[in-house]
């Protein structure tokens, strides 16, 4: 178990590093750099030089992805190109909001989809099953940002009950209105849980059809013993497997609700980054949620590996 | 009366007890006719307002600019913010949407198919290696995070977006394609026909190659859902298009504000983007259905028959 921890956190680190040259290639070597974002193609040619000297973006693009890295190891990830402060201001002002979405989502959503999907699986076919079923089908069929919309017209709009956005609120106004996070994350839930359950249904039924369930039984191992202790560690390898793609979902979900619901995290920090080309900031949040889904994904291998070691990692 | 209706309960246990089974089938395949049906309308409304909308938008914009969020009797749908017609706007939007879409996933199993099938019939384990393992670093990055990052250099680009979405589908596909015809070519079908002395290219290209495309058949329907909510996501939080293109998820993303005021600027185009998701879901679904209802045993038949039949048919 240990070994293969190891191995398994060698090869994250080496993706972490890939992905850090991913990120730089793919912002960094566009035509248009930040000193023509600075200037916004008003300023003469000599002095977009100048500037291009001070920040270094005259050196070779290895060189620049030295320099990027070994500040950003230091914790010094830049100054955002349009406000002028610190990108690693930017970035701690506004995990924390996103941190508590995404948190929040899987506490709920984990649970709740491995109770349904082992008692769907359990009893496939019946009218249970049939109903989450359908209900996990229809949810998965319509776009995050439809669904944020449509609870929003009806829960805040028409019926009043709920507020639609986060504007003038901050991450500690929780505590005294919880009432802000229930649309987002209701809207989170929908695609997260329904993925869930399928593969934990699936894994269910799975897992009791195998021949060592069917050996347990004939052997007479009470039924709840042998859906606690053999199907249940089975039966979830799926879905913790499923959890860790899951991350897309997540926080492609995070970014639309942020954006829907004008949440102050760093979904919106970045979509806003993008729409002003502010280059450094959107370097280092993609880096820290891509981040974020590589350390679910190594989560989610170690604990299926723990269940059921024979799972392979690597392949 | 009461001999009337004491008559029938004798009938029906007998009813039940032979023909039942048949009827249930009977029923059973005339809903699924008409499931399949309502799925090919759904699917193929939106499908057709994208292939000819651009023809037609033309007589819906006769009648000129509007005031905004209008809702006379001279725009059909009313207008949107900036005065334009929604009926024009839903019939030039679906390109851009589902063309990005079905693009990105045709790319994304073009490369990530000829990968995985090199990688599968590949005799030298280094290529393999070399072919698969900088898909697994690419594998867990989040779809929308390539997007923004793409977006930042390219703004405005459905070509960017297309891009982004294939680049993310990629290795996917080429991880699904490897590990289907990996077991296409351990198969005893794959085996006999090395036996028999039929030449490599056949073995892997015409046996193997074709073994693939059931699995990508299947799979196909849920990417292209996938890719239209990340094309459309991205549109609707302006990472992708203008935010003035004609655009279904920019024209909702445009006009949410109105969602009680003029509902149809979002409604419909949230509509055409909903019943294509679903249509095409419940065509796959019952393509899956088809598939799996085969007797046991009959799919390794007709797989193992393949090549055989063919030496006879051409004898």
């Amino acid at each position: 178990m240990a070994r293969h921890a190891l191995r398994r956190v060698l090869l994250a680190l080496a993706q972490l590093v890939l992905l850090a040259v991913l990120v730089f290639l793919l912002t960094s070597l566009l035509p248009g750099d930040a000193a023509d974002v600075l200037f916004n193609d008003k300023a003469g040619t000599e002095q977009i030089a100048r500037l291009r000297h001070e920040m270094g973006l005259d050196q070779p693009p290895a060189q620049r992805f030295l320099d990027w890295a070994k500040d950003l190891v230091t914790g010094d990830a830049g100054t955002s190109l349009t406000g002028g402060q610190s990108v690693s201001g930017i970035v701690a002002h506004s995990v924390g909001a996103t941190a508590l979405l995404a948190g929040v989502t899987a506490a709920i959503a984990v649970p709740v989809a491995l109770v349904l999907g082992l008692v769907t699986g359990c009893r496939a076919g019946g009218r249970l099953d049939r109903t989450v079923t359908a209900v996990t089908l229809a949810l998965s069929s319509v776009p995050d940002f439809v669904l944020s919309l449509a609870l929003v017209a009806v829960f805040a709009l028409k019926l009043g009950w709920l507020p639609s956005t986060w504007i003038g609120a901050t991450t500690g106004d929780l505590l005294t209105r919880p009432g802000l996070l229930v649309l987002p994350v209701v809207v989170l839930l929908a695609r997260t849980v329904s993925q869930l359950i399928r593969q934990f249904r699936a894994g269910t039924l799975g897992a009791l059809n195998s021949g060592y369930a069917r050996h347990a039984r004939r052997l007479g191992v009470p039924r709840t013993r042998l859906l606690l202790r053999h199907v249940l560690p089975n039966a979830a390898v799926p879905g913790v497997q499923q959890l860790a793609r899951t991350g897309d979902a997540l926080l492609g979900g995070v970014l639309v609700v942020e954006a829907v619901f004008a949440v102050p995290g760093a979904a919106t920090a970045l979509i806003d980054a993008v729409r002003s080309r502010d280059v450094p900031t959107v370097q280092a949040l993609t880096l820290l949620l891509a981040a974020a889904a590589l350390f679910l994904n190594v989560a989610a291998d170690l604990v299926s590996h723990r269940l059921s070691p024979r799972v392979e990692v690597l392949r | 009366m009461s001999g009337h209706t004491a008559q029938p309960p004798p009938a029906r246990p007998a009813a039940r007890g032979s023909g039942g089974r048949a009827g249930t089938a009977r029923k059973k395949g005339a809903g699924g006719a008409a499931t399949t049906a309502v799925a090919a309308v759904l699917f193929a409304v939106p499908v057709v307002t994208a292939l000819f909308g651009p023809l037609l938008a033309p007589l819906a914009e006769a009648s000129g600019p509007g005031a905004p969020y209008a809702l006379d009797g001279r725009h059909p749908l009313g207008t949107d913010g900036l005065g334009r017609d929604v009926l024009a706007l839903l019939l030039r939007g679906g390109g851009s949407t589902l063309g990005s879409a079905l693009g990105a996933v045709a790319l994304a199993y073009l490369v990530g198919g000829a990968v995985g099938l090199a990688a599968a019939v590949s005799r030298h384990r280094w290529v393999d290696e070399l072919l698969m393992r900088p898909v697994e670093v690419v594998l867990p990055i989040p779809s929308l995070l390539v997007i923004s990052l793409v977006g930042v250099g390219r703004h405005g680009n459905a070509w960017a977006v297309t891009m982004a979405v294939a680049l993310v589908n990629t290795p996917v596909a080429a991880r699904l394609v490897r590990a289907a015809a990996l077991r296409a070519a351990a198969g005893p079908v794959a085996e006999a026909m090395r036996m028999q002395g039929e030449s490599r290219l056949r073995v892997q290209l015409g046996y193997v190659g074709g073994s693939v495309l059931p699995v990508v058949a299947a799979d196909v329907g849920t990417r292209v859902t996938g890719a239209v909510f990340t094309v459309a996501a991205a549109n609707f939080l302006g990472l992708g298009m203008e935010p003035t293109a004609p655009d279904w998820g920019v024209t909702i993303a445009a006009s949410r504000e109105a969602l009680l005021v003029q509902p149809w600027s979002v409604c419909a185009p949230t509509a055409m983007l909903l019943m294509f998701t679903v249509g095409l879901n419940l065509l796959g679904d019952r393509l899956l259905d088809r598939r799996d209802r085969r007797p046991p045993g009959d799919r390794r038949d007709r797989r193992a028959r393949v090549p055989v039949a063919r030496k006879e048919g051409r004898t």
